[in-house]
């Protein structure tokens, strides 16, 4: 189970979960192996609101880093997201298609949006950004937001 | 012309949102439901005034079960309905209806797009059935 680091601002808090890396767009990226299982963050989650439909490259689809990977549309917006590992995509979360409200209720656990597996994980984990540069990211974000 | 105070009204409460989408929505197919489908058979209690604890929308929920129509996750209208002594035949998050309705994209505010007046006519078709289904209920009941 991950720790948290937390960013309480107003009335709404944001976590950060430590064992995983993060793009600057809110996605994370947990290794398991050579196989990369990846999500959106806590903090994009709640900014982009209620999920409506997550659309997610098929399985078998061969991804370039930061080749989009997901269409989230919320109420609010749609958000397209670049995948976060350069591989080919091996396992879609079910739940994606039957139930995307899990991304909003469990970012971080059952909430995971697809599985990458990948022989380059070394180089682009060099290009992803770590758990409290993500956390201070998000709040120079949330803090801008907060202020408009 | 039906009696106003007729306890066979079913009560259609939906979300007050102003300023967002998914609660227009609910207001519109609200309308759609009370005036245009269903005005004999329902009664648009308005949200703010069970809040206000008004008398006359506390004894509509009294006399029979009320729809609810809700614009986010916070389910204000069917906490609120609850809260005031009602029940609830049927609740509905705008969010789910939009699901089974994929090809209606609401969008705008004061005004909603062509996608959100039609997604709040499939609603309002859907809410008629549960009126009727109530209402049928309510009848074998006595």
């Amino acid at each position: 189970m991950p720790k948290y680091l937390e960013l309480t601002l107003d009335k709404f808090t944001f976590k950060v979960a430590d064992d995983r890396f993060y793009t600057p767009a809110g996605l994370w990226a947990l290794p398991e192996g050579n196989r990369i299982r990846i999500g959106l963050s806590d903090f994009q989650q709640q900014r982009s609101g209620d999920v409506a439909f997550a659309e997610i490259k098929p399985v078998g689809t061969q991804l370039a880093f930061d080749e989009e990977v997901a269409v989230i549309e919320t109420i609010k917006v749609n958000i397209s997201l670049g995948s976060p590992v350069t591989g080919k995509v091996v396992e879609v979360n079910p739940a994606m298609s039957d139930a995307p409200e899990v991304i909003n209720q469990d970012p971080y656990d059952t909430g995971w949006m697809a599985i990458i597996e990948t022989d380059h994980w070394e180089a682009d984990k060099a290009r992803l950004i770590n758990p409290q540069t993500y956390f201070d990211h998000m709040k120079s974000l949330a803090e801008e937001e907060l202020n408009q | 012309m039906s009696d106003p105070k007729s306890p066979r009204k079913i009560a259609i409460v939906p979300c007050s949102g102003i300023g967002k989408t998914y609660g227009s929505v609910s207001r519109e197919a609200a309308y759609d439901v009370t005036g245009e489908l269903r005005p004999e058979d329902t009664r648009l209690v308005s949200l703010a005034m069970l809040v206000l604890g008004d008398e006359d929308a506390r004894a509509t929920l009294a006399e029979a079960p009320a729809v609810t129509i809700d614009g986010c996750k916070l389910a204000c209208a069917t906490k609120m309905v609850r809260e005031s002594g009602g029940t609830v035949a049927q609740d509905y998050a705008v969010l789910d209806v939009y699901r089974r309705y994929k090809q209606f994209k609401p969008q705008g505010i004061a005004e909603l797009n062509e996608g959100g007046k039609q997604l709040a006519h499939a609603l309002a078709e859907e809410i008629a059935t549960v009126v009727d289904h109530s209402l049928s209920q309510g009848d074998k009941n006595g």
